[in-house]
């Protein structure tokens, strides 16, 4: 099969891996507020959306590596030139390329909007964006190793959230979840469509997936990984929905963040503070990866040293931050990127599987055709 | 090692030159004595301590004072010249002396008589007799001053390289411990050892150490830290990444988990290599004490190191930006220890760290008697008049202290400095930007010791890449019936099995 990559073995890294590039790569900014969104929609069921998203997530992640196990060593961007030929393919390459850089600006974006309303309200967003932009393009310079690395340790620093839920656990009411199923199915369906956001991050399996070493059995390790997220992402949402009465959690933004807001410990108090600075350890993975991915994306199009993509691509999104800095430009952002993201990790996975399926059994007609004759 | 274009087309242009002027040094031995007295003479430009001894007319004794040992000279070399054949081979067979050799090159036996042997010249022989009678001027084995444990071997490597190795030797009766000799610098020609056990260290290791080491093209060489720097992955991090030690039991420790070592001539430090970061906070003292303790201890350690890294940023944090983080009841002393303070906590955070800093430095370069009053005398005067004068706040006084008194627990010095000045850079950005500042730092810290590698072994080691069976002993120490002999990064299978099956029997 033409486009194969060729990967050697001292660049791969184990597939247990995945479960912490897969975990890092899902929580990110989303994880602050996407209470508010939920709730607007699927009422005290958000919960039984944010579970349904994720078994949607399961099923679009399962798709996309049955396509990739058609092909030996390939990513989505030589899939894409073997199906669709070199121009359209490209085409498509671009597409995600731009899909990734939008990623990076949005979270880049949030992120910064939050510390600009709960830290420091005055600091400048340029000198946050140069700061973040610095950190990001030193582990990106460093490989893919050191990429998989950051995964691995900001793992640990998301692992104090849920024994610190104890304490708002003290206020919650059961009651704030009753009635169950009270919600119509429409409005739990708008309510997976608006966790796409969120949930999205392990469509990075797209392209890391020639890097994993053991191929047999990285599968486990991405499920893993989205139950992980969904385990956080419940606790969270089910603590925030008997934490909050309904009113109050369409009104609050950042509901996660107010959540830690009322913790109390004999030494420290408001921690979300902290816990939006240590968030950028958080969001780091997330960024890289999608720099890596648009990277990747590039390399198939046109061979550039990593110094002159590093280059463009930090100064497209440090011109394009420039434009982006009213809450509701940001909001449409998010909306926007939302939906685009819930095509490219929800429905375009299938359609693919469907055109390399067919491609496949061409193929495969093609061969024992050639055999007869 | 990278270097750009021009300096290798340098290099070249060196090594031809060197080229041309070694082809000429293949010099004969004049079978003239007056012939042959003035050509050694030349080529040491006529020293003062150059000693001419004639033993009988055709025979002369030639060696440079001081570099010789007096009573062998003397009892052997010169007593049994009068009883033998004027011929070298005779002499070669009857000198009772452990090395003698036939030299026919005029530059060798010049190069041996500068490490201290006597040569032997006889008229009408192209060839010399060196018999190789050095005496030493080293100190005596003393105790370590930098690595100090209380429990344990309290000997120290000290400046000589055969006592050195002798030391090794004595720890590790093996015939696979393998020695390897090299000359490095062109002016000082100090010889090195590169040891390690065969089939315990990792080849790729030994040769990658071995590559770099005959890489090398320096003038001259004289402290075994000089060549860490030289050799390592990336010289231009803060963080070391191989190990200097100067506790020969640390180093076979070392040897014996599969690292490789080098010992330096005139250097009490000794290298090892790869050296992976958790393993500069752990001591050799730890395996000596009883699990719990050592685990308590080692625990304690890499607490003191986060205190000593973050807590005097976190207060600038706090105190400039974060109020509202801190509860009120803390809040309260805080401002009042602070009220009468004119700078703000950045400046007044910096100005401690600087003055411990002073006395740091001041108290290591003096003896030990007066540094450890200079230490008492200004820490508690400076100290004491700082909140008094109203420069400082109790508080941050105690943080400090804290702070310095923590990062001198790093069991390893070169490690111990990289943990106290990685803390200026991180007070400024705290100062500036907060926890926000404070978290920039963790981030590019995380990322340069994710990219760092020691002899291309990962650093981060075996905590990236994981390797979660290391974990357990790297964090605490482990009761030794659970300790595989296995150090991060040093891995090789076989020899791993056979050693576990060894304990096995030896229950």
């Amino acid at each position: 099969m033409k486009n194969t990559l060729y990967v050697g073995n001292t660049q791969k890294f184990n597939a247990f891996l995945l479960f912490y590039v897969v975990t890092a790569s899902q929580i990110g900014v989303g994880i602050h507020g996407f209470q508010r969104v939920l709730y607007s929609e699927a009422k005290q069921d958000a919960w039984i959306s944010l579970v349904l998203s994720f078994v949607l997530a399961h099923i679009a992640v399962m798709v996309m590596m049955k396509t990739l196990d058609m092909y030996e060593s390939n990513d989505l961007y030589g899939i894409h030139l073997d199906i669709f030929g070199k121009y359209f393919g490209n085409f498509l390459n671009f597409i995600y390329i731009v899909y990734c850089m939008a990623a990076f600006l949005a979270i880049l974006k949030n992120y910064i909007e939050v510390i600009n309303t709960w830290v420091f309200p005055y600091l400048d967003t340029i000198f946050l964006c140069i700061t973040i932009l610095i950190i990001v393009v030193y582990a990106f310079s460093g490989g893919l190793r050191v990429i998989v690395g950051i995964c691995f340790f900001s793992f640990f620093f998301i692992l104090w959230i849920p024994p610190i839920l104890i304490f708002p656990l003290h206020y919650s009411d059961l009651n704030f979840l009753l009635p169950v199923l009270d919600t119509e199915l429409k409005g739990i369906a708008k309510g997976v469509l608006s966790m796409s956001f969120t949930i999205i991050g392990f469509e990075i399996i797209n392209i890391i997936y020639p890097f994993v070493k053991e191929k047999d059995k990285y599968k486990r390790y991405v499920h893993f990984g989205l139950l992980f997220t969904l385990f956080l992402y419940l606790s969270i949402l089910l603590i925030s929905l008997t934490f909050f009465s309904g009113e109050q959690l369409s009104k609050t933004i950042w509901a996660t963040l107010t959540l830690f807001s009322i913790i109390r410990l004999p030494f420290i108090e408001r921690v979300e503070i902290i816990t939006i600075c240590i968030w950028l350890i958080i969001i780091l993975p997330n960024l890289c990866l999608y720099m890596w991915s648009a990277y990747r994306g590039v390399l198939r199009m046109k061979f550039i040293s990593t110094k002159k993509f590093t280059f463009f691509f930090v100064l497209i999104i440090f011109v394009v931050n420039l434009y982006v800095n009213k809450r509701a430009t940001i909001n449409m952002l998010n909306d926007y990127f939302g939906k685009v993201a819930f095509i490219v990790v929800f429905v375009y996975p299938f359609i693919l599987f469907l055109f390399a399926f067919i491609k496949k059994k061409i193929k495969k007609s093609q061969v024992s055709k050639n055999e007869e004759n | 090692m990278f270097k750009n274009n021009k300096q290798k087309k340098e290099d070249k242009e060196k090594k031809e030159q060197q080229k041309n002027e070694e082809k000429p040094k293949k010099e004969p031995i004049s079978p003239d004595k007056n012939q042959f007295l003035l050509t050694v003479k030349e080529k040491l430009h006529s020293p003062s301590d150059f000693i001419v001894r004639s033993v009988s007319d055709n025979m002369i004794v030639v060696y440079v004072d001081n570099l010789v040992d007096n009573k062998n000279l003397n009892e052997i070399i010169l007593t049994q010249l009068q009883e033998v054949e004027e011929t070298p081979e005779a002499i070669h067979q009857k000198l009772t002396i452990p090395e003698v050799d036939i030299v026919d090159e005029l530059n060798k036996f010049i190069g041996d008589m500068l490490q201290g042997a006597a040569v032997v010249h006889i008229v009408g022989h192209e060839k010399v007799v060196v018999a190789k009678i050095s005496a030493y001027q080293s100190r005596g084995l003393s105790a370590p001053e930098n690595e100090s444990q209380v429990i344990g071997s309290q000997v120290g490597f000290n400046e000589n390289l055969s006592t050195n190795i002798s030391l090794i030797r004595r720890y590790i009766t093996n015939p696979n411990l393998c020695n390897e000799k090299f000359v490095l610098g062109k002016q000082t020609k100090t010889s090195l050892s590169l040891l390690y056990i065969h089939g315990i260290a990792t080849e790729e290791y030994v040769n990658t150490v071995r590559q770099r080491i005959s890489d090398l093209d320096i003038q001259d060489i004289l402290d075994s830290a000089v060549l860490a720097e030289l050799i390592d992955d990336n010289s231009k991090s803060i963080f070391p990444q191989m190990l200097l030690t100067e506790r020969p039991d640390r180093f076979c420790d070392g040897l014996l988990s599969g690292k490789v070592g080098i010992v330096v001539n005139g250097s009490s430090m000794a290298i090892l290599c790869p050296y992976a970061f958790i393993e500069f906070f752990q001591s050799r003292e730890d395996q000596n004490l009883r699990w719990p303790i050592a685990s308590f201890v080692r625990l304690l350690r890499f607490f003191a190191i986060f205190t000593s890294i973050f807590l005097t940023p976190i207060y600038v944090a706090s105190l400039t930006y974060h109020y509202e983080v801190i509860p009120q009841p803390l809040l309260v002393p805080l401002s009042e220890s602070r009220a009468i303070v004119p700078f703000p906590p950045i400046i007044e955070a910096l100005l401690l760290e600087l003055i411990i800093e002073l006395l740091r430095e001041a108290g290591a370069k003096l003896p030990t008697k007066v540094g450890q009053t200079i230490g008492i005398v200004g820490g508690i005067v400076i100290g004491t008049a700082a909140v008094q004068a109203g420069i400082t706040s109790n508080i941050l006084i105690i943080i400090v202290a804290l702070g310095a008194l923590s990062s001198f627990t790093t069991p390893n010095y070169m490690m111990g400095n990289v943990i106290r000045i990685v803390r200026f850079p991180i007070i400024l950005l705290a100062g500036f930007w907060g926890y926000y500042g404070i978290m920039i730092a963790i981030c590019l810290m995380l990322i340069h010791l994710l990219r760092l590698s020691s002899l291309g072994a990962p650093y981060m080691a075996p905590f990236y890449p994981p390797r979660f069976k290391q974990w357990p002993n790297s964090i605490i120490r482990l009761p030794i019936t659970f300790i595989k002999r296995q150090t991060v990064n040093s891995r090789n299978e076989d020899s791993n099995e056979s050693q576990q099956g060894e304990k096995k029997v030896a229950k």
